[in-house]
């Protein structure tokens, strides 16, 4: 049985940012929170002994893969936001890319990186930086949760080009202002540092709380609306920055302790979190999508085989025959127009127009024999394969238009023999029909493939649709070669149906579903016993 | 002043015989002098390229088809007039540039007098 997802559009199912997470997601998820907890237990207890001395190089390689992996996860959303246009991801783009260049000013004003007391700014400012960066990015992902939940203005109708200068300007602006604030008015703010190792009994208020209540406050938004696989690692993120709050003051409130060393690890695994996510999801995506490819492809290739291709090749075909004939008579008036009539032209012309129009009727019947013939080639063969082979090929139509698919297979059933390239097309066929007739509906779309033993020596199968039905008028022509209800159909497809199941002395037919659409119904010869039944 | 038909000679290509047949008797009614081919290639190589005043081609047909045709043709025979047939009428929505010339064409079926319209009309435009 196949079903489809009737919930989202099918052009967002590949846009990361609406995905719904599953289940194995989730529990990762979940795991890595637990694991986070557990090694706050270790750091901050079992292991808090342990003193570890101030390497300098490390503080300038952590701030450099972290500004890499920050600006990369921007660039990755703002692609997003390309596609989307949606509000809420141009936001959180904007804030990591705030987070990646006030690390470049971070690291600019960390003592005994670049300078000795900082490139930039004096002893508070690195600090203080650290605070903006914790607090203000969690703020942007409260503005992200709360941008998803107004669906009214959720997408961005302008372009998208201005809207991203738009916001990396605006964010460079923050950044800018942040950094200028920390340098210049340094000696106005809070001291968070006692000396350039030591953090001030005032870092529990100044950074401590308010980094912990924006990161509560975001980790609420996000629950509240959790939808999508962002918003799931989104939520990670903000626990392991909150996580990075004790740590930092315990077991020792100074730089380069066990903790301090923690944080940076932890700080690194959660910029990272969301651009592996988002590389992985992009992998995925992008293998999906050409899997769809193919099977467009496939069911293409499958189309031409079928009725509307067939009939342009006849078409083809009678239309050389048919100029010919009309040529010819052209010049054999012409002839008998002249002021001498050339008598012996004319009759010649005659001869050919006979000999075209035998001609014609050879290909006619060439055509009916086409259809004769290749019944010779029949083979014994599964309904239930048939069907699903039928089902898959028609898959993108039917998932493109949210079609639900009913297709229990019948295990009672014997082989059937017959053309099976034909009867498939056949089947192809009457499956098109049916989403061609539900695609105009808004009703629920149920088509539904059925088989059953019919008779003595027989199975019949069975296309439901609860589409647009055949009205009587019509269905007296619906057989009828060129008769069509469809703008794009040459009105060939059931008639070759029909003249394909006919040469199989077998029947195709149709009655009214209830409480709407139509069932067409199609015969076969079983070419075997049934399999014992149990 | 009219043309002179039997003064031309019109060449006909089409691999399917009996519509090469068609034209030759459509033209022949005419008075035109006619030569046949059943492909494109039988032409180039038949030499009779120079002495023909006007080309009418098929345009879907094995080997060189009637677009590569009149680029052959219109190396060796600059402004030589050609009328293009086609069985596929969507054809007319994909009309290759032609190196600047802008042959008539027509869709099977069609009239024969239109079609003996368009090669006097051609001829008596023709350069020469």
């Amino acid at each position: 049985m196949l079903k489809t997802d009737a919930a989202v559009p099918v052009e967002q199912q590949f846009v990361l940012s609406n995905l719904a997470p599953g289940r194995a997601q989730k529990r990762l998820a979940l795991g890595i929170v637990i694991g986070l907890l557990f090694a706050l237990y270790l750091i901050t207890g079992p292991l808090s002994g342990i003193q570890l001395g101030a390497v300098n190089g490390f503080i300038a390689v952590y701030a450099t893969a972290m500004f890499v992996t920050d600006a990369v996860t921007a660039i990755l959303l703002y692609a997003q936001f390309s596609i989307l246009r949606s509000r809420a991801i141009l936001v959180i783009a904007s804030g990591y890319l705030f987070t990646a260049l006030i690390i470049v000013v971070y690291i600019l004003a960390f003592p005994g990186v670049l300078a000795p007391n900082g490139l930039i700014g004096d002893l508070q400012t690195s600090a203080w930086l650290y605070v903006v960066w914790h607090t203000v990015f969690p703020m942007f992902v409260v503005a992200y949760a709360l941008s998803k939940e107004d669906s009214s203005k959720r997408l961005w109708s302008g372009k998208a080009r201005p809207a991203i200068l738009w916001s990396i300007a605006l964010t460079a602006a923050l950044a800018a202002a942040a950094g200028y604030v920390a340098i210049v008015w340094e000696a106005e703010l809070p001291r968070l540092m006692l000396d350039p190792r030591r953090f001030s009994p005032n870092w529990p208020y100044f950074v401590g709380a308010p980094i912990a209540s924006v990161c509560i406050a975001a980790i609420v938004a996000l629950w509240l609306r959790r939808r999508s696989v962002l918003d799931l690692w989104l939520m990670v993120v903000m626990c392991l920055y909150l996580v990075e709050v004790p740590l930092s003051y315990y077991p020792a409130p100074m730089r380069f302790s066990t903790g301090w060393y923690a944080v940076r690890v932890v700080g690194f695994l959660s910029s990272s979190l969301v651009l592996t996510v988002l590389l992985y999801e992009i992998t995925t995506l992008y293998a999906r999508l050409l899997g769809a490819v193919l099977g467009q492809r496939r069911e293409r290739d499958a189309r031409l085989l079928t009725g509307d291709a067939v009939a342009a090749s006849i078409a083809h075909e009678m239309r050389q025959p048919l100029t010919a004939m009309i040529t010819t008579a052209d010049a054999g008036f012409r002839f008998l127009d002249r002021a001498a009539p050339n008598l012996d032209k004319a009759k010649e012309a005659f001869r050919r127009i006979t000999a075209d129009g035998h001609r014609a009727g050879t290909l006619v019947g060439s055509i009916r024999a086409n259809f004769k013939s290749d019944v010779t080639e029949r083979t014994s063969f599964d309904l239930d394969e048939l069907i699903q082979e039928a089902l898959s090929l028609g898959g993108n139509e039917l998932q493109k238009h949210r079609i639900l698919v009913q297709a229990e297979p019948n295990r009672q059933l014997p082989p059937v023999s017959g053309n099976r390239v034909q009867l498939q097309q056949v089947l192809l066929n009457l499956i098109m029909n049916a989403v061609d007739a539900m695609a105009a509906r808004d009703d629920p779309r149920i088509l539904s493939v059925k088989s059953a033993l019919y008779e003595d020596d027989r199975v019949v199968v069975s296309v439901a649709d609860t589409g647009t039905g055949i009205g009587s008028l019509d269905a007296e022509r619906l057989f009828n070669p060129l008769f069509t209800t469809k703008s794009n159909g040459m009105g060939m497809g059931l008639s070759i149906c029909r003249a394909i199941v006919e040469a199989h002395d077998s029947r195709l037919w149709f009655t009214p579903n209830t409480p709407q659409g139509a069932v067409f119904q199609f015969t076969l010869l079983a070419s075997g016993p049934a399999p014992a039944a149990g | 002043m009219t043309a002179r038909p039997q003064f031309f000679v019109v060449a006909v290509v089409d691999d399917d015989q009996s519509i090469l047949q068609s034209l030759e008797y459509l033209l022949e009614s005419a008075d035109y002098a006619v030569r046949t081919f059943a492909s494109a290639t039988a032409l180039l190589e038949s030499g009779d390229l120079p002495q023909i005043d006007c080309l009418i081609s098929d345009v879907d047909m094995p080997g060189i088809d009637g677009f590569e045709l009149v680029r052959l043709v219109h190396a060796a025979r600059p402004g030589l007039p050609v009328i293009l047939v086609t069985g596929y009428p969507d054809r007319l929505q994909r009309l290759p540039s032609l190196g600047g010339t802008h042959p008539r064409l027509f869709t099977k079926p069609f009239q024969g007098h239109e079609l003996l319209e368009a090669v006097s009309e051609t001829l008596r435009n023709a350069p020469g």
